[in-house]
């Protein structure tokens, strides 16, 4: 048993995993109920997925610069996906794109209650 | 056909199901956000294929794609995101509110006569036109043409509070999300 067979079997491996964190994403995708929970599952693919794929790429060129450019793109992947799910995901709960009935704990709605009392103001949560 | 070559069907195939359950949600989705992280999903399963790809193959031909999409990918999901529509069911109440007191700006033409009659019925209008006036973007619209300058501090503290409507009505038309502020 080589190192070439070691690694093989490991970027193998990685790209399964990076595989199965995409089917993951498409069934929780279709079969969650609502927006908040559907982003839960989406963003699987983005980060571990894409590591695990990042890694076996990384693994099988067998070159350490290359390693740091697929190392880079997954820290840009990681700086701008939360950029993406805060953002829609504070458009989904202003906009009552959600099901309230399935939150366990809505710490925001006392606070948006507070706000929205008066009439026109943006709902959106201001410091105390 | 050895491990790899295994490994590399089975990913290709585990990624073509999460276009595909990707994709019905793109066509199911209730709403356009929905639909935006389900695009989302699938550009970032775009770049995975690519990634399965160059790792089979050993070729680095497409890492560019892939850094470019993590640099950029978000903007679409921000920019769809920012006009979204209201749906809930008491929110034609709130709609009707805030044209009621978008005419009341618009009764007074002295303060700024270039600007247009009715701003709320025109423009561009998601969801095939039923919705009149986002929420978070009306009170935008109600704040520029009111003229007021929303860098003091005390009227930003003023709203959180829970005070009166005569209060705020003596901050005059200042604020003009309240309704009947700017006569």
């Amino acid at each position: 048993m080589t190192l070439d067979t070691v690694l093989d079997g490991t970027a193998a491996l990685f790209l399964v995993v990076g595989g199965l964190m995409s089917l993951a994403a498409g069934i929780g995708l279709v079969r969650f109920p609502d927006l908040h929970s559907r982003m839960h599952a989406a963003t699987k693919p983005q980060v571990l997925g894409l590591l695990m794929l990042v890694l076996a790429a990384a693994i099988m060129w067998r070159s350490w610069s290359w390693v740091a450019i697929a190392l880079l793109a997954w820290g840009l992947m990681i700086l701008t996906a939360p950029v993406s799910a805060h953002v829609v995901g504070r458009a989904g709960y202003r906009t009552k794109h959600m099901r309230a009935d399935l939150l366990a704990d809505d710490e925001l709605a006392t606070a948006v209650d507070r706000v929205s009392r008066h009439g026109g103001v943006r709902r959106e949560v201001k410091d105390d | 056909m050895s491990l790899l070559d295994y490994a590399y069907w089975i990913t290709q195939f585990l990624l073509a199901l999460g276009v595909l359950c990707a994709v019905y949600r793109v066509y199911k989705g209730p709403s356009v956000l929905d639909r935006v992280i389900s695009v989302d999903v699938i550009l970032i399963i775009v770049g995975s294929v690519m990634l399965v790809e160059m790792a089979y193959s050993g070729s680095t031909d497409y890492i560019l794609f892939v850094v470019v999409t993590a640099v950029i990918g978000f903007l679409g999901a921000v920019a769809i995101a920012r006009y979204v529509a209201v749906r809930e069911p008491d929110s034609e109440g709130r709609v009707r509110r805030a044209e009621a007191e978008a005419r009341a700006i618009t009764g007074e033409p002295a303060s700024e006569p270039e600007t247009p009659r009715s701003p709320w019925g025109t423009g561009a209008q998601p969801h095939g036109g039923t919705l009149i006036e986002d929420e978070s973007t009306s009170w935008f619209t109600a704040l520029a043409r009111s003229g007021f300058v929303p860098s003091r501090s005390k009227d930003r503290s003023a709203t959180t509070d829970s005070e009166t409507t005569e209060e705020r009505r003596d901050q005059g038309s200042d604020n003009s999300s309240e309704p009947g502020g700017a006569k």
